[in-house]
């Protein structure tokens, strides 16, 4: 869990790789291969996850509306809202946590058991630079991509479900959403998906280095990560939902 | 004692503790250029954390660490990695780049900013692609394996042959400083001396000094011009081959034994072709 040593460790990572955006060279067939790695592969876990999750919404929000109100016509407006400011971006980054943090903090940790994070060092090579700066900027755009695909897919499926349970037309559901649901939300989403994917890298490359020891060491250190990257998500979505409110 | 230009390496009163646990105690020694050097004790005693001072990875608490008349502890970052430049270091595990061919892995540090660096600096050109393909191809003659592994990754070829492959990208740079920490560890008794031998020759063909840290005083025997022995954060023996063997101290006695034993057990192993072949002159 987080600690002091954990938060100067975490600086310094974060500042290293932002610098190196500027100083660094711009590997792009390694940022090409993470992309692939964790993005593309991430997909089928997120389209699965999201689309029930879409399915879940909007037969929970129907029968507490109905339960409550009496009417289910406001569907459209409450899951659109649901889905476009918290499920249809919380689900994906807590799911690349899970399954892209886990994996790079296994990825480094093993690097360093194994002495390879050592041996950059010795070659004059900056570790966090050549192996952190790569997977932050595959983290971003994968987060960001995985976010609009998860969005497309949790409102497609529900309204799947507005239609075949709730007898709503697609236009129907479509044009009750526009009501609630802007252009604004569609960027306060994907700045949520750009914050999200920018720390997550992040945290799982610093428990990378810190990890010690064997295979224990790896595993110890992953789930940690996970458990902060986590954490770390929430409060991002607490902190910028919160200044998303007062900027209106 | 050696003159100061003879000197590579030299500890001065160096003392280095982990929390309540003292590791290193007012050591002091001095390597000379050109020399193989051992640095043995059990395990806990010291060794490796020896071999990260001479690199500048650890700080002393206490005394100081002279590489080529350099006090690191008086450098900054740059003049560190300049004295790193010159040590290479052969790690326990071969830490080659799993994502990276071997010709990647080992041309790594001739395409690194700071080699390059060093390069210009010393008025010398960059090396083209040529010449860091023709410079990785040397190397892995060096430690007879072929260009025909070039275009495999790590996990492609065997563990010896990725220990190779890991002391070329070391010689690659041209160190003059070789670091081994605990180069056989988990190799086989033939392959154990085949990496020995290997250490030997370069060291005596490249001219460079090598410091060996291990626990195998078979191998110290075999390879060593001197040995370093710590136990319980001090320097229990100091001295050549025939010195050490005269020791009595129990520690070394069970090293020279366990040593002798080994010796035995690899002269009735049946001879094989897995040992490497020399270096070629």
């Amino acid at each position: 869990m987080a600690t002091p040593s954990f938060a100067r460790e975490f600086w310094s990572v974060a500042t290293r790789t932002v610098g190196w955006a500027f100083h660094g060279k711009w590997r792009r067939e390694e940022i090409l291969q993470h992309l692939v790695h964790h993005g593309i592969g991430s997909i089928p876990i997120i389209g699965i996850s999201t689309a029930f999750a879409g399915l879940v919404v909007t037969q929970e929000i129907a029968f507490h509306m109905d339960h409550a109100l009496h009417t289910t016509t406001m569907i459209p407006g409450f899951t659109g809202q649901f889905i476009m400011r918290e499920l249809g971006i919380a689900v994906p980054a807590l799911l690349i946590v899970a399954k892209v943090g886990a994996s790079m903090t296994a990825e480094i940790g093993g690097m360093k058991i194994t002495e390879q994070v050592d041996a950059l060092k010795l070659l004059g090579i900056d570790p966090v630079g050549y192996l952190v700066f790569p997977r932050w900027i595959a983290g971003i755009i994968a987060t960001v991509s995985l976010t609009l695909i998860a969005l497309a897919v949790t409102l497609s499926c529900a309204i799947l479900m507005a239609v075949t349970k709730f007898n709503f037309s697609t236009l129907e559901y479509v044009n009750n959403l526009r009501h609630f649901v802007d252009l604004k939300d569609l960027a306060c989403a994907l700045v949520k998906a750009v914050a999200y994917g920018a720390v997550m890298p992040l945290i799982a490359c610093t428990y990378g280095f810190r990890c010690q020891g064997g295979a224990q060491g790896v595993g110890s250190a992953t789930t940690e990560s996970v458990v902060s990257a986590t954490i770390a998500v929430i409060v991002l979505d607490f902190v910028l939902t919160y200044l998303f409110t007062l900027v209106g | 004692m050696s003159t100061a230009s003879e000197v590579a390496i030299r500890f001065d009163q160096v003392s280095k503790a982990f929390g309540p646990k003292q590791i290193l105690e007012q050591v002091s020694f001095e390597i000379a250029r050109g020399e193989i050097v051992f640095v043995l004790g059990k395990s806990g005693m010291g060794k490796s954390v020896t071999l990260k001072h001479i690199i500048g990875v650890m700080k002393p608490d206490a005394g100081r660490v002279f590489v080529e008349d350099k006090d690191l502890s008086a450098l900054d970052a740059r003049g560190l990695s300049g004295v790193r430049r010159r040590c290479g270091m052969v790690f326990q595990q071969p830490a080659l780049l799993d994502s990276l061919t071997v010709m990647e892995n080992v041309a790594f540090g001739l395409r690194s900013p700071e080699f390059r660096a060093a390069r210009a600096a010393d008025g010398r050109p960059e090396l083209s692609e040529r010449e860091i393909r023709d410079r990785v191809v040397e190397v892995l003659e060096l430690v007879k394996l072929d260009a025909s592994i070039l275009g495999l990754t790590p996990p492609q070829i065997s563990y010896g042959m990725q220990k190779r492959v890991s002391l070329a990208r070391t010689l690659a740079p041209g160190p003059s400083h070789l670091l081994f920490d605990e180069p056989t560890t988990g190799l086989d008794p033939i392959t154990t001396q085949a990496v020995n031998r290997l250490i030997r020759e370069l060291s005596r063909k490249l001219k460079v000094t090598s410091v060996v840290v291990s626990h195998d005083m078979a191998c110290a025997l075999q390879i060593a011009d001197r040995v370093l022995v710590l136990d319980q954060a001090k320097i229990l023996a100091w001295g050549t081959i025939p010195e050490i063997r005269q020791s009595r101290e129990p520690l070394i006695v069970d090293f020279l034994s366990e040593a002798l034993e080994s010796e035995a057990q690899l002269a009735r192993e049946p001879v094989g072709g897995t040992a490497g072949p020399e270096v070629r002159a």
